[in-house]
C-alpha cells in the first residue's frame, strides 16, 4: 500500500473553465453534498425509532428556513448526481463521447435538474403544506 | 495495485446502478411521508418492503459515497500517511453511519 508513485490530478484552477469540466466538478460536489445529506436521513430514522420528542425535533428542523435551504440543496444535488451519473454510465458503456453530444447531454442534465428541483419545491408546498 | 483500483472502479459503477431505482423509490417515499407523524412513519417503515428498500438504500449509498471519496483522495492527497489515514476514516465513518441506520431500522421493525 504505497500510493506515492501514482500521478496526481493537475490542479483544477490551471484549466480555463468550460461546461464539461464544471459539470465534472459539480458531480463531485453534489456527491459530497449527498454524502453529508446522509446525516439528516440518519437523524430522521434514529429519531423515528427513538421517541415522539426526537421525531418532532426533526420535523421542526425541516420547517425552519435552514432546513428548507438544506432540503432544496439536497434535492438539486440528488437530481443532478442521478442524471449526470446516468450520463457517466453511458460513457462507460461507450456512448455519448462526441463533443456535440457532450454539450447537449450536459445542458440537458443542468436544465432537467433545475426543473426537477423546482417541481420538488412545488410538490412539497402543495402536497404537504410543508413550506 | 492496479487490481484494487479496477475493483473500486467496477464497484462504484455497480453501486451506482443499484442506486438508480432505489433513489427514485426514495424520492417518491420522501414526498409520500413528509407530513407523517411518528406513528404513521414507523408503521410504514416497519412493513417488510419499505424496511428492506431503506436498508438497501443506506448500505448502497454509504458504500457509493465511501468509494467516491476514496477516488477524490487518490486524486489529491499525496502524503502517504495522510492518504492511508483519510481513506480509513472515510470507510470507518461510512460503516458507522450504515450500522446506526440499520440499528434504527431494526428497532422500528421490532416496534419502536
Amino acid at each position: 500500500m504505497t500510493p506515492v508513485e501514482r500521478p496526481l490530478s493537475p490542479h483544477l484552477l490551471i484549466y480555463k473553465p468550460q461546461l464539461t469540466s464544471l459539470l465534472s466538478v459539480t458531480h463531485r460536489g453534489t456527491g459530497f453534498a449527498l454524502g453529508f445529506g446522509m446525516v439528516p436521513l440518519l437523524w430522521w430514522l434514529v429519531a423515528a425509532s427513538w421517541s415522539d420528542g426526537a421525531y418532532a425535533l426533526v420535523q421542526s428542523f425541516w420547517s425552519s428556513w435552514f432546513g428548507q435551504f438544506c432540503f432544496f440543496g439536497w434535492a438539486f444535488s440528488l437530481f443532478y448526481h442521478l442524471l449526470n451519473g446516468i450520463r457517466h454510465l453511458s460513457w462507460d458503456a461507450g456512448f455519448g463521447f462526441e463533443l456535440k453530444t457532450l454539450y447537449r447531454t450536459g445542458w440537458t442534465v443542468v436544465t432537467a435538474s433545475v426543473v426537477l428541483t423546482l417541481a420538488a419545491y412545488i410538490a412539497a408546498y402543495h402536497l404537504r403544506g410543508l413550506l | 495495485m492496479s487490481g484494487a483500483n479496477v475493483h473500486h472502479w467496477r464497484n462504484q459503477r455497480l453501486s451506482a446502478l443499484v442506486l438508480i431505482p432505489l433513489t427514485l423509490w426514495f424520492v417518491a417515499s420522501v414526498f409520500a411521508h413528509l407530513g407523517d407523524d411518528r406513528a404513521q412513519f414507523t408503521s410504514w417503515l416497519s412493513q417488510p418492503a419499505p424496511a428492506l428498500l431503506m436498508a438497501a438504500l443506506v448500505v448502497a449509498a454509504t458504500y457509493h459515497f465511501a468509494v467516491g471519496v476514496r477516488e477524490v483522495l487518490v486524486d489529491y492527497v499525496q502524503d502517504p500517511r495522510l492518504h492511508r489515514l483519510s481513506k480509513a476514516a472515510v470507510y470507518l465513518g461510512n460503516l458507522a453511519l450504515a450500522l446506526v441506520a440499520l440499528a434504527a431500522l431494526a428497532k422500528i421493525w421490532l416496534g419502536a
